[in-house]
């Protein structure tokens, strides 16, 4: 590899850097926007599958019947592709066609910083969680802006719901994750995916009962479910209850616009999911001793948190808003308040499994 | 790493206040429909068991903890043993007005005894970052105390200009602290002072500082040209938030001249006695002056205000810092009468706003000089009392106001200020005559309101008390002047 | 040092690219064929009535003040939590009776009914 790319390096001089860094960029951005195109089918299918139904299956590669169903996403996107995309007469232009961006490029940002493996990390920044929380605090922006830019009533009902909603869960989850920094004394990502490897059951060959998930598995849910909320996903859906609000703060998007938007929701399921894996299950980390530890077990864990995205959708009928600022005010915070507490009181006692 | 565990001792009184204060608000959530009293008496007994841990605590010791953040000396353990009197009774005293129009809540106990902790700590601070702190706890609980009356749109739209002009104040004045930290590369207030003498300060950044740091000082204090809050707010507010931010601040805005210009900022005294002069005068001309002019008596107590606290200034001009090597007593003595001023002006409020809240009732509100027409017929005491407190304002002996202004002028003239004690004696004189129309009006004329006086009988004997204390300290004013010097005397070695 | 947060930028300005590239892609090879009642707001097929830009819900204001309230104390935890093996005992005490002050003030919200929505 290193010989193959010298000649290139030295052709390219001082502009090899930025290259070889976009090289890289489109390497991570490129597979996700294909995870995101296919967790839309994955979505479909699954929760056909729980309601013993068969989801899309017509659509097909080359009229190969096997295949069948594999190139709705494609066929999706190429659809919203040519469909217009209309300017309400009442909105204001430039925010509204920088909300969808606003909302797309946080989710794809924070990727910078996810190792995917042992030193497979695009920027291995000390402040890497600091990021995470800084740029996915960003993307309620878009929510607001769409909301507001868009002029129309259930826009904006949607999008004062959506951003109280993101809000009151990002309290939650930064407890949760300060929880997280206390047990791996670190903001690096790729720190606390090593910290999780140590410890009494890691040496005894069961790595994976010495992740974060156990001593912290309340911050885990919370986290986990906090993270549901961001996304707005099902069962904290009501921004865009359509029997409420129709499509909340998208309603006057059509075309690419709205795809974008649809872009950044799955975007951020997979990014909350791969977070959760490296935050509380042990990242790239094998769950045993005898597996080598690697990239497929960072996707096979976010396949695995992003499965019960699906299933929360599939199973749970629509919270109320009351009842979602209730689980998120009265019971999250609380919860991770007293964990807080009771993991900073067992690090200050001998008993502390972290020294 | 290990780290020292601060002294806590010496700020034991401020550790109690906040306990309890978290101890107020949990009572006022958890306490049922006939525990009204509670927060109110927890209140009190805050107060009066911070009184006794300061009184307990005093040393003739200067100690500094926190880093050197907080200072415990006689000064502090004097003003804040006043600031827990006053406070006390401005609690007393407010009661009655607060339940008759449903303002008496927790929020109002919590927000009062936050706003004491934030006086104790601005009178505690040695250090830039602790006095601005505890200037910021006090400005925002009085903020939303002036607002406690959300329908009065008079007392929104006051807490709203307070607001605003408080935030621009503080602005000037972490303006000016950046300035000194600037040139001295030190934040405490005594490194500072220590910093001056060294000939590599930059004096100009230094100065440049200092002229925020008075503007913000005489903000706080309502001094001219800083004084445009201070009617409308007086005015604005509900009388009982009126007589707490015409009386206990005035305690902290002293100590806060003091630990600034006098502990921070000594070799510069020649330029800030300069600015305090010019603020002084022009104070204590416009407020006298303008007072006649008002028939609301909280706006004329405003102007009033204002002059007193232009006469308090002077006693801090008249300081002659280049004695401070030599031990001379002039110098703890012309500071000690601006201090001594401060507390006969805080009694002095404290009773005028006292017997304003004892002429109101549920619907009643006691504002204008009518109000105040013929009290002698209704209540022969409370008239006598008001005469008192009035005829102290005024300077007429022998009154504690008297004293305090014979000490500041005193201490004037020693500095070699001839002319503004002659200048500061004719406008007391022009400004006796809006303090005797009130008792004029009293005596004089037919009352509007004939209706019996309603007040509490803690709030009645604890007024009494208070006027009491204006007419015996006036007989005996040495002791108390005394105090103040030494207290001051110790807080420069 | 500095030079590590260059990808992030990079990625950050390529982000916003790809937010940028779908619309004009739309734009170019979507029709555009506007006409007033399709650029009008959406309200279920009713005219449009009063402002958008109406008065709402004072809870939503209230929301964002606590927010920004226990936000700023998650930021003033990440640096505590970091080195807390390091300040040992004292910083975990220190930070107790930090939580115990919020705390207090979170019990007062709650009661006071800040938190409701019913």
């Amino acid at each position: 590899m290193e010989a193959l790319l010298q000649p290139v390096q030295a052709l390219l001089g001082a502009a090899w850097v930025p290259v070889w860094t976009l090289v890289k960029i489109f390497a991570i951005i490129l597979p996700l926007m294909g995870c995101v195109a296919y967790l839309t089918l994955a979505e479909r299918k699954i929760i056909g599958w729980m309601q013993v139904r068969n989801g899309p299956n017509r659509v097909t590669f080359f009229g190969i019947k096997a295949l069948g169903g594999l190139a709705q996403p494609i066929a999706d996107g190429l659809k919203l592709l040519f469909k217009e995309i209309v300017l309400p007469s009442a909105s204001s232009k430039t925010l509204f066609v920088l909300a969808p961006v606003l909302a797309l490029a946080p989710s794809l940002a924070a990727w910078a910083v996810i190792p995917f493996s042992e030193g497979l990390v695009l920027a291995d920044i000390n402040a890497g969680l600091l990021y995470i929380m800084a740029i996915t605090s960003m993307g309620v922006y878009g929510v607001i802006i769409a909301g507001w830019a868009s002029n129309s009533k259930y826009a904006f009902l949607g999008s004062l719901r959506s951003a109280a909603q993101i809000v009151a869960y990002e309290i939650a989850m930064g407890f949760a994750l300060v929880t997280v920094l206390m047990v791996s004394q670190s903001l690096n990502l790729s720190d606390i995916v090593r910290g999780q490897g140590e410890g009494m059951f890691a040496n005894m060959g069961l790595g994976v009962l010495s992740w974060n998930w156990l001593p912290l598995f309340p911050m885990f849910i919370v986290y986990f479910i906090a993270g549901v909320a961001e996304t707005n996903r099902s069962p904290f859906d009501v921004v865009e209850g359509e029997s409420e609000i129709v499509a909340g703060h998208m309603i006057e998007y059509s075309g690419m616009a709205f795809a974008l938007f649809f872009l950044a929701e799955y975007a951020n399921m997979i990014l909350i999911a791969t977070l959760t894996s490296i935050m509380f299950l042990g990242g790239w980390l094998s769950p045993v001793g005898f597996l080598p530890d690697g990239f497929h077990w960072l996707a096979a864990k976010s396949a695995f948190c992003l499965f019960f995205f699906l299933w929360l959708r599939a199973t749970f009928p629509r919270y109320r808003y009351d009842q979602i600022m209730r689980l998120g005010w009265k019971v999250f915070i609380p919860v991770t308040i007293v964990w807080l507490v009771f993991i900073g009181g067992w690090m200050m006692s001998p008993l502390s499994i972290w020294k | 790493m290990n780290f020292p565990l601060p002294d806590f001792f010496p700020a034991s009184a401020e550790i109690f206040v906040l306990v309890m204060a978290c101890v107020v608000l949990l009572a006022d959530l958890f306490k049922s429909e006939r525990q009204g009293w509670l927060p109110y008496l927890l209140t009190l007994a805050t107060l009066a068991g911070a009184l006794a841990i300061q009184v307990g605590t005093a040393g003739a010791d200067t100690t500094l903890t926190f880093s050197g953040m907080f200072v415990d000396d006689r000064l502090s353990d004097v003003l804040k043993s006043c600031l827990y009197i006053t406070v006390f009774a401005v609690v007393v005293y407010s009661r009655d007005y607060l339940m008759a129009r449903g303002l008496e809540r927790g929020e109002y106990y919590l927000l009062v005894l936050f706003a004491t902790l934030g006086m104790q700590v601005m009178i505690s601070a040695n250090h830039f970052l602790t006095l601005y702190l505890g200037l910021e706890l006090l400005s925002l609980a009085i903020y939303a105390l002036v607002a406690l009356d959300r329908e009065s749109a008079r007392s929104t739209e006051a807490a709203m200009k307070y607001f605003v002009l408080g935030a621009l104040a503080s602005g000037l004045l972490l303006y000016g602290m950046s300035m000194i930290y600037g040139a001295t590369g030190t934040l405490e207030i005594s490194a500072i002072a220590r910093k001056l003498s060294d000939p590599a300060t930059n004096m100009d950044v230094l100065r440049f500082g200092l002229v925020f740091l008075v503007a913000g000082l005489a903000f706080k204090i309502g001094v001219v040209p800083f004084h445009m809050w201070i009617p409308d707010v007086y005015h604005g507010a509900p009388t009982a938030i009126t007589l707490l931010i015409g009386s206990a601040p005035k305690l902290a805005g002293f100590s806060m001249a003091i630990r600034l210009l006098v502990d921070g900022l000594p070799t510069l005294a020649v330029e800030w006695q300069q600015m305090l002069m010019m603020l002084a005068v022009l104070s204590i001309a416009l407020g006298n002056v303008v007072a006649i002019a008002q028939t609301n008596v909280k706006r004329m107590l405003a102007y009033s205000t204002i002059s007193h606290m232009g006469f308090m200034l002077l006693g801090l001009v008249s300081g002659v810092i280049e004695l401070r090597a030599s031990g001379d007593i002039q110098l703890s003595y012309a500071f000690g009468s601006a201090m001594f001023y401060t507390i006969a002006y805080v009694l002095m409020s404290a009773a005028a706003f006292g017997v304003l809240l004892l002429l109101t009732r549920a619907g009643v509100e006691a504002e204008t000089l009518d109000d105040l027409k013929g009290l002698n017929r209704r209540s022969p005491w409370f008239a006598a009392v008001l005469m008192m407190v009035m005829f102290s304002m005024a300077g007429i002996p022998f009154f504690i106001g008297f004293f305090a202004k014979l000490a500041v002028l005193q201490a004037v003239v020693a500095a070699g200020y001839l002319y503004t004690a002659v200048f500061a004696v004719m406008l007391s004189l022009i400004g006796a005559f809006f303090y005797l129309r009130v008792v004029k009006l009293m005596y004089f004329d037919e009352p509007l309101d004939t209706a019996p006086l309603v007040a509490s009988s803690e709030m009645r004997a604890l007024l009494s008390v208070n006027a009491l204390a204006i007419a015996v300290i006036g007989l005996m004013p040495q002791s108390l002047l005394t105090l103040c010097a030494t207290a001051l005397g110790q807080a420069m070695k | 040092m500095l030079i590590e947060y260059f990808p992030i930028l990079l990625f950050i300005l390529i982000g916003i690219g790809f937010g940028f590239v779908p619309m004009i892609a739309g734009k170019l090879v979507g029709p555009s064929k506007p006409d007033p009642e399709k650029l009008s707001p959406y309200e279920c097929g009713f005219e449009a009535f009063e402002d958008t830009r109406m008065k709402f819900d004072v809870r939503y204001y209230l929301v964002a003040i606590l927010f920004i309230l226990f936000d700023l104390e998650i930021a003033f935890l990440f640096p505590w939590a970091i080195v807390l093996e390091e300040i040992g005992m004292f910083g975990f005490v220190a930070m107790m009776i930090f939580l115990g002050i919020l705390v207090v003030g979170f019990i007062y919200e709650w009661k006071k009914g800040a938190l409701d929505w019913e």
